[in-house]
C-alpha cells in the first residue's frame, strides 16, 4: 500500500516536472525556431500546468488505508469517473490542433471572464438544487436587475431615455433598486415554498412568469415603449467592462473585473455552505426535511433565506450582464437557468438534495463553457453546439448516479 | 416631399375626415420588442390619430399561433382593415384567406409576402423597403469607407477580409442584406473576402459572444470589416470590439462596423467613433404610407390618392437612408 | 427432487471497505418457516438482498430446487418464485389496494386493464386470507398490518414459492400478529417456505421450524427449533450464538430512584383531531424513566409529538418545571429542553447521505456558532467525544451515516440530543429493530442520563423492555389515558387490560 501511494505521487511530481521543463524549453525555442505563429502561449501553459502537478504531487497528503483502498481504483473506472472533463481535454487539443490560436493567453482569460456571471448564476441556483428544489424564475431575475439597472444609468445626453428627467445618479443607487427588486421576488419563492410546502417547480414556474410579464410591463413603459436600453453611463458600464493589469506586458488584455468579482462570490458561497449554520441547514433540509424539522431547524426561515439569498446572486448577475453588454432588453437572461442547472449537475450537484460542493460547480460551469467557447471557436454550427450540450448533460448525470447506485 | 404630404393631408382630410371616426384598424405586429417596430408602431399611431382613425395594435410575442388568435380576434370584432406584421412569412397565406372571407382588407408590413399570396386576393397590399436595397447602401458605407482610407486594408493585398454577423436563420432581410452588401463591395471593385460568418439572431448579446469568438479565433488584425444585418447585432459586435480595446478611439486599433435600421444607441455609437454607420429604414414615412392604403382601404377610396406611389399594383415601396458620422438627422 | 426448496451456498459479498458476507449458506426446506437470525449488520438484510437480486453476490452459488439459479433483478427473482416482504412499506398511496396488489402485472389485454376481473381476483385472495379489506379502498389509507397482508396476497398470487419476511410485526399489534401467524401456518401447510428475519425471539421460537443464525457476516449454523428428542431451543441459548457470548442480564440494575421533584406537568391536553389523542394527563418527575404502553393506535406517538410541538393541541396546559409551556414549534421545544428521538428513524431521524459528524450536531449548531459562523474544531471534538461515550461503531466521523447499522444509527441520533443538554429526553421506541447488544447498551445509557438528573418519558410497545426499563407505566389506548402502574404492580396481562379497555367497543372513539 505505501508503495501505491508514494508511486502515484511521484507520477504527478515527475510528469508535473517534464511539463514544466518542455514549457521552458519551448519558451525559449519558438522565437527562433519561428514557431511564434503556431504554438502562441503554449509554452506558458505548460509551466503553469507543470507547476500545478509538481506542487500538488509534492504537497499530496498520506493517504490513509481506507481512503487508498476506496481511491485504488481501476484505470476504466478512472476513466469513467472523469469521462466528461477528459472529453473536455480531448476537445481542446482538437481545437488547439485546427486553431492553434486557440492557445493564447487573452483566450484563456476571455472562458474565464464569461464563466464568471455563469458562475454566480449556478451558485445561486445550487441552494435551490441542494433542498430538492429548482428556481425556473433565476434567468428572468436576470432580466429583471438588467433592465431595472439600465433603465437608470443612461447618459444624459442618449436621445432615447428610459427616464428622460432622471438626474445622473450614483452608480450603487440602481445596482442596489435591482438588486433588492430580486430579492423581493426571491423572498416570494420562498413564501410559496415555505408557507404552502408548494414544489419549487410550480412556486418558481409561477414567479418567473410574474417577473417576465412586470418586467416587460416596466420595459414597455413610455416613453421607452419595450425599445433595447442603450447610452449606458461609462461609468456604470466599467462595472462589466472594467479590465485590471491591463498592458503589464506587451499584448497582455488584462483581467477582467468579472473574475475576481466572481471568485470573491465563489468564496462567500463556500464559506456559508460549509462554515455557517445556515449552511449545515441548506444540506440538512435537502437530506431529510423530516428530520430536519424534529431537529429543531427552523425550516421556513431557512427556505426563505435560500432564495433569497439566490435571487441576491441573480440581481448581482444581472447588474453584471447590463454592464457588460452596457445595454438590456426584458429578454435578458432567457434560459440562463437551465444552463446553471446542467452546470451544477454536471458539477456533482444532486437532484434529490443534499449533494453539491462549490468546487464541483466551479468545475460544471467551467466544463460547459469551455465546451461552448471551444466549439463556438472552430465556429461549429449552433444547432450542434445544442446537440452536444444536450450530450454532456445526459453523460454527466448517467456517470454520477452510477458512481452512487454501483452494486 | 412635405408638400405632397401637406396637399395629401388637406385633400384627405377635406374628403373624409368625418368618415374615419368610424374606421378601425387593428395591427398585429410580430414583437414589440423590436427597436425599428417600435418606430414603425409610433408612426402608425402618430397617423392614424392625425386622421381620426383608431387603431388597435397587438403584440405577436414572435409566435405565429399567438398572431394568428389575435388576427381572428380582430375579423370577428368590429376592426375595418388589417395591418400585419408577420411572425412567419409563410403564414400569408392562411391571412390572406381570412381577411378574403370577412372581406376585409389586408396591408401587410416589414416582412414581405410573396407575390403569389397578394394576387389571390385584391385587397392584399404590402408596404415596406426593399431588403436589397439596405444590403446595397451598407455595402457601399464599407466601399466608401475602404477606398478613402487605404490604411483599412490592414494586409495591402486589396481585397476586404470581413466578418458577417447574420439575422434570423430564413428571414428574407437576413438573406438580401447579406447578398447585397457582399455584391455592392464585389461591383464597387473591391473582391470581398468572407472571413467567418454567423447567425445571430438580431441580438446583442449573441452577437457579442459570437464576436468575440471571431476576434479570438482569426484575430483582430486580420479582420478589416464587420458587416452586421441589423443595428443591435452590430452595437454586440462593437462592445465585443471595445472589450480587446478596438474602436475606442485609438485609430490603429480600429475596425469599421456597419449596420441597418438607424436606432438610438447606433447613432450614439456612430457619435463616439465607434460604429462606422448604419442604413435607416424609415419606418415614419413606411407607418403613415400603412395607415393611409389601410385607411383608403377600408373606405373604398383609389389607393393611387394617398400620397405614396404604388407600384405593380401591389406595393409601396419607401426607400431607405444611409447614414454615417455626422450626418445624424 | 432435492430435500432442498432453496440454497444458497458460500455466498460472498464485499462492499467498498466492508466484508458484508463471507461464505454464508443458508438452506430452506419446504413447507417450512426458517427463521433467520443476528444481530443487525450480520448481514441478514445483505444475504436476503443478493437472494433477491438486489446486490449481485461476488461468490456463491443459488439452487432452486436443485437447480441453480440466475438471478440478476427483482424481476428475475419474482419470476422464479421468491417474493419479499420488505419491512418498510412503500405503497402507492393515492392508489387502490387492488391496483397495488396487481402492480406490474394488471390483468387485461394489449396495455387496456380488466378492472373487473383484478376487483374479483382482489376479493377471491382476501377472502381466501380472510383480510376484510375493499379492494377499492386507497392504500394511503390502510394500516401497516393491512398493508403487509396486501403484501403476502401479492405474494400468494404470484404463486410464490418462498416468501421472504423481514421484521413483519414490527408494527403489529399483537392480535395482528396471531393473523399474520394464521396466514403464515395456511400457507405452510400448502408446501410455500418462509424465510423469517425477527428479533423477537418468543415469535421465533412460536413460528419457525428451524433457526440460521448470522454473525458478524459469516454463517453461524442452523438447529431445528424442536429436536428430535422434543427439546425445544432457548432464548437464552439462540442470543449467545448471536452475540457469540453468554448474555445472562437482559436490562443493567436500576440504581436510585425518582426524585419527588415535577419536572413536567400535562393536563388535559388534546388533540384538535378528534380520533387522536384526548385529556391526556400526567406529571413526570426528575431522574424518572415514565413508559408509555399501549396498542399500535393508541395515539402514543402523536402524543408526544405535539408536546415536541410537530403537531397542534387544541386544548389543555403544560408545565414545564412549573412555568407555562407551549409547543409552538421543534426549535423552541429544544430551547426548553425537551430532546424528541422518533420512532421512524429513516424517515425522521438521520440525514442518510450526511456524514456522522453532521447528524451528531445538527440539533447543537447554535453553541457552536458565533454570528452565524461556526467553530469546526469544536464541532469535531464534541461529536467525537459523544460519540465514543456511546460506543458508536465506524471507521470516522466521515463516513455517512446510511452506512452504519441500525443500532449505530440509532446511538448517534441519542449523541444528538444528548449534546443539546436537554432536561426530558422523549424516547419513542428507541430499541425497535435494534440488535440485542446494541439495546443493552441503549438501556445503559438511559441509566446513565437519569443518574445526571434527567427524566425520561419512553414509547415501547415490547412489554419485557417497557416493565423492565420503567419506573412507572402509563397506558394509553385509542388516544385516552386508561391507566398508570407503578414500578412492582406491573404485569403483562394488567397492561394489556388497560391497553384494551376501548377495544370492541366501536362508539368510543365517536364518544
Amino acid at each position: 500500500m505505501a508503495e501505491t501511494k508514494s508511486r502515484s505521487k511521484r507520477l504527478m511530481t515527475t510528469g508535473g516536472l517534464i511539463f514544466l521543463a518542455l514549457g521552458v524549453i519551448l519558451y525559449f525555442a519558438k522565437e527562433p525556431m519561428g514557431l511564434n505563429r503556431k504554438i502562441y502561449d503554449l509554452p506558458v501553459f505548460l509551466i503553469i500546468i507543470g507547476i500545478c502537478f509538481a506542487v500538488k504531487g509534492f504537497m499530496a497528503k498520506d493517504k490513509t488505508e481506507e481512503e487508498a483502498a476506496l481511491a485504488g481504483k481501476t484505470f476504466t473506472e478512472f476513466l469513467t469517473n472523469n469521462a466528461i472533463l477528459i472529453a473536455m481535454l480531448v476537445l481542446v487539443v482538437v481545437i488547439c490542433i485546427l486553431q492553434p490560436r486557440f492557445m493564447q493567453i487573452r483566450v484563456a482569460l476571455d472562458i474565464l471572464t464569461q464563466s464568471s456571471t455563469k458562475l454566480i448564476m449556478a451558485l445561486g441556483i445550487c441552494f435551490a438544487l441542494l433542498i430538492a428544489g429548482t428556481d425556473l424564475s433565476a434567468g428572468r431575475l436576470v432580466g429583471l436587475a438588467a433592465v431595472i439597472s439600465a433603465s437608470m444609468m443612461q447618459t444624459a445626453t442618449y436621445a432615447n431615455r428610459f427616464f428622460p428627467d432622471l438626474p445622473q445618479v450614483a452608480v450603487w443607487i440602481p445596482i442596489v433598486a435591482a438588486v433588492v427588486a430580486c430579492m423581493v421576488c426571491g423572498a416570494l419563492n420562498g413564501f410559496l415554498v415555505a408557507k404552502y410546502e408548494m414544489h419549487p417547480f410550480i412556486a418558481t414556474l409561477a414567479t418567473q412568469v410574474m417577473i417576465y410579464g412586470a418586467c416587460s410591463l416596466y420595459f414597455d413603459m413610455p416613453p421607452n415603449n419595450s425599445q433595447p436600453i442603450g447610452g449606458i453611463r461609462p461609468d456604470f458600464a466599467q462595472i462589466g467592462q472594467l479590465r485590471l493589469f491591463s498592458g503589464l506586458w506587451k499584448g497582455f488584455p488584462g483581467i477582467s473585473i468579472l473574475i475576481p468579482i466572481s471568485i470573491v462570490i465563489c468564496i462567500i458561497i463556500w464559506f456559508i455552505l460549509n462554515k455557517t449554520v445556515f449552511g449545515k441547514n441548506v444540506y440538512a433540509i435537502g437530506g431529510n426535511r423530516e428530520a430536519a424539522v424534529v431537529a429543531g431547524i427552523n425550516v421556513f426561515r431557512n427556505i426563505m433565506f435560500i432564495f433569497i439569498l439566490a435571487s441576491f446572486l441573480y440581481g448581482i448577475a444581472g447588474v453584471l450582464e447590463a454592464a457588460r453588454t452596457a445595454g438590456a432588453t426584458n429578454n435578458y437572461g432567457n434560459g440562463y437557468e437551465t444552463d446553471a442547472i446542467a452546470a451544477c449537475v454536471v458539477g456533482g450537484v444532486s437532484m434529490s438534495g443534499g449533494i453539491g460542493k462549490v468546487g464541483g460547480i466551479v468545475m460544471g460551469v467551467l466544463i460547459f463553457t469551455v465546451i461552448q467557447y471551444g466549439l463556438q471557436f472552430i465556429n461549429v454550427s449552433p444547432m450542434w453546439q445544442q446537440v452536444i450540450k444536450g450530450v454532456i448533460i445526459a453523460v454527466a448525470v448517467a456517470i454520477d448516479l452510477t458512481k452512487y447506485r454501483r452494486k | 416631399m412635405r408638400k405632397i404630404f401637406v396637399m395629401t393631408l388637406a385633400l384627405v382630410l377635406a374628403l373624409a375626415s368625418c368618415s374615419f371616426a368610424d374606421v378601425k384598424i387593428g395591427a398585429g405586429i410580430y414583437r414589440f420588442n423590436d427597436a425599428f417596430m417600435l418606430r414603425f408602431r409610433n408612426a402608425m399611431t402618430a397617423e392614424s390619430g392625425k386622421l381620426g382613425a383608431t387603431i388597435e395594435i397587438a403584440d405577436g410575442r414572435d409566435d405565429q399561433p399567438t398572431q394568428d388568435a389575435q388576427i381572428d380576434g380582430f375579423l370577428s370584432g368590429d376592426v375595418n382593415v388589417l395591418i400585419v406584421n408577420l411572425v412567419d412569412r409563410m403564414a400569408a397565406q392562411s391571412v390572406v384567406d381570412k381577411a378574403k372571407s370577412a372581406n376585409i382588407p389586408v396591408v401587410f408590413i416589414n416582412r414581405e409576402p410573396s407575390l403569389e399570396v397578394l394576387n389571390t386576393y385584391s385587397k392584399a397590399y404590402y408596404v415596406g423597403a426593399k431588403a436589397e436595397e439596405s444590403g446595397v447602401f451598407s455595402g457601399q458605407l464599407i466601399a466608401d469607407y475602404f477606398k478613402s482610407h487605404p490604411e483599412a486594408d490592414k494586409n495591402h493585398d486589396g481585397k476586404l477580409q470581413f466578418v458577417l454577423l447574420r439575422g434570423q436563420n430564413g428571414h428574407q432581410d437576413m438573406i438580401l442584406r447579406s447578398k447585397y452588401s457582399v455584391e455592392t463591395i464585389r461591383d464597387a471593385g473591391i473582391e470581398p473576402v468572407e472571413l467567418a460568418g454567423a447567425i445571430a439572431n438580431w441580438d446583442k448579446l449573441e452577437a457579442m459572444k459570437i464576436m468575440n469568438a471571431f476576434i479570438m479565433s482569426i484575430g483582430p488584425e486580420n479582420i478589416e470589416a464587420v458587416i452586421a444585418n441589423n443595428d443591435e447585432m452590430a452595437l454586440g459586435a462593437v462592445e465585443a470590439l471595445k472589450a480587446q480595446d478596438y474602436n475606442a478611439g485609438n485609430p490603429e486599433m480600429y475596425i469599421p462596423v456597419v449596420g441597418v435600421d438607424g436606432n438610438a444607441s447606433a447613432l450614439e455609437a456612430m457619435d463616439k467613433g465607434e460604429m462606422l454607420g448604419t442604413v435607416l429604414q424609415d419606418a415614419e414615412n413606411q407607418g403613415a404610407a400603412a395607415v393611409r392604403l389601410a385607411l383608403a382601404l377600408a373606405e373604398g377610396r383609389d389607393v393611387n390618392t394617398i400620397g405614396y406611389p404604388i407600384t405593380d399594383g401591389k406595393y409601396i415601396w419607401i426607400p431607405y437612408q444611409k447614414i454615417t458620422r455626422g450626418e445624424k438627422q | 427432487m432435492s430435500e432442498y426448496l432453496l440454497e444458497m451456498r458460500n455466498i460472498t459479498k464485499t462492499f467498498p471497505g466492508v466484508k458484508a458476507l463471507d461464505n454464508v449458506s443458508l438452506n430452506v426446506r419446504r413447507g417450512t418457516v426458517h427463521a433467520l437470525m443476528g444481530e443487525n449488520g450480520a448481514g441478514k438484510s445483505t444475504l436476503m438482498k443478493c437472494l433477491f437480486g438486489i446486490y449481485e453476490p461476488d461468490g456463491g452459488e443459488i439452487f432452486l430446487e436443485g437447480k441453480k439459479a440466475s438471478i440478476h433483478s427483482a424481476r428475475q427473482a419474482m419470476d422464479q418464485g421468491i417474493a419479499m416482504v420488505h419491512q418498510e412499506l412503500h405503497p402507492i398511496r393515492f392508489r387502490s389496494v387492488m391496483e397495488n396488489v396487481y402492480l406490474g402485472r394488471f390483468p387485461g389485454h394489449m396495455g387496456v386493464v380488466d378492472h373487473k376481473t383484478m376487483y374479483e381476483k382482489t376479493k377471491a385472495l382476501f377472502e381466501d386470507l380472510e383480510l376484510d379489506v375493499d379492494p377499492l379502498a386507497l392504500a394511503g389509507e390502510q394500516s401497516a398490518a393491512i398493508l403487509q397482508m396486501m403484501e403476502i396476497a401479492r405474494a400468494v398470487d404470484m404463486k410464490a414459492k418462498i416468501i421472504i419476511l423481514d421484521e413483519p410485526t414490527s408494527s403489529l399489534s399483537d392480535r395482528e400478529v396471531d393473523h399474520l401467524f394464521k396466514i403464515i401456518n395456511r400457507l405452510r401447510a400448502q408446501g410455500v417456505a418462509f424465510v423469517y428475519i425477527s428479533h423477537k425471539m418468543k415469535e421465533i421460537l412460536e413460528i419457525s421450524d428451524e433457526i440460521t443464525v448470522m454473525r458478524d457476516g459469516t454463517y453461524v449454523g442452523t438447529w431445528p427449533v424442536t429436536a428430535e428428542n422434543g427439546e425445544k431451543l432457548t432464548i437464552d441459548f439462540i442470543i449467545k450464538q448471536m452475540v457469540g457470548r453468554e448474555m445472562t442480564n437482559q436490562f443493567p440494575p436500576r440504581e436510585g430512584k425518582p426524585s419527588d421533584e415535577i419536572v413536567l406537568k400535562v393536563e388535559n391536553v388534546s388533540s384538535p383531531l378528534p380520533k387522536s389523542f384526548q385529556n391526556v394527563s400526567f406529571e413526570l418527575h426528575k431522574q424518572e424513566i415514565l413508559g408509555i404502553g399501549g396498542l399500535v393506535g393508541a395515539q402514543r406517538t402523536e402524543f408526544v409529538e405535539a408536546l415536541f410541538g410537530l403537531r397542534g393541541i387544541a386544548s389543555g396546559e403544560i408545565l414545564l418545571n412549573g412555568a407555562r409551556y407551549s409547543n409552538k414549534s421543534p426549535g423552541y421545544a429544544k430551547s426548553r429542553g425537551l430532546a424528541l428521538l422518533t420512532e421512524e428513524r429513516r424517515a425522521t431521524g438521520i440525514f442518510g447521505i450526511l456524514p456522522i459528524l453532521e447528524n451528531t450536531v445538527i440539533a447543537n449548531q447554535r453553541n457552536y456558532a458565533h454570528l452565524g459562523v461556526l467553530n469546526d474544531s469544536r464541532r469535531k471534538s464534541d461529536a467525537d467525544t459523544e460519540c465514543r461515550k456511546l460506543n458508536v461503531k465506524t471507521p470516522s466521523l466521515n463516513t455517512l451515516i446510511q452506512n452504519l447499522s441500525g443500532g449505530n444509527q440509532q446511538k448517534v441520533l441519542i449523541a444528538r440530543w444528548l449534546l443539546t443538554n436537554s432536561d426530558i429526553l422523549i424516547l419513542d421506541e428507541p430499541t425497535r429493530g435494534i440488535d440485542v447488544g446494541a439495546k443493552y447498551e441503549i438501556y445503559n445509557i438511559m441509566l446513565e442520563q437519569i443518574a445526571l438528573g434527567k427524566s425520561i418519558i419512553m414509547i415501547s410497545s415490547e412489554m419485557p423492555e417497557l416493565m423492565g426499563m420503567s419506573d412507572r407505566i402509563m397506558v394509553m389506548c385509542e388516544g385516552r389515558v386508561t391507566g398508570f402502574l407503578n414500578k412492582g404492580e406491573y404485569s403483562q396481562e394488567k397492561i394489556m387490560a388497560f391497553a384494551t379497555q376501548f377495544a370492541g367497543r366501536k362508539d368510543s372513539t365517536a364518544a
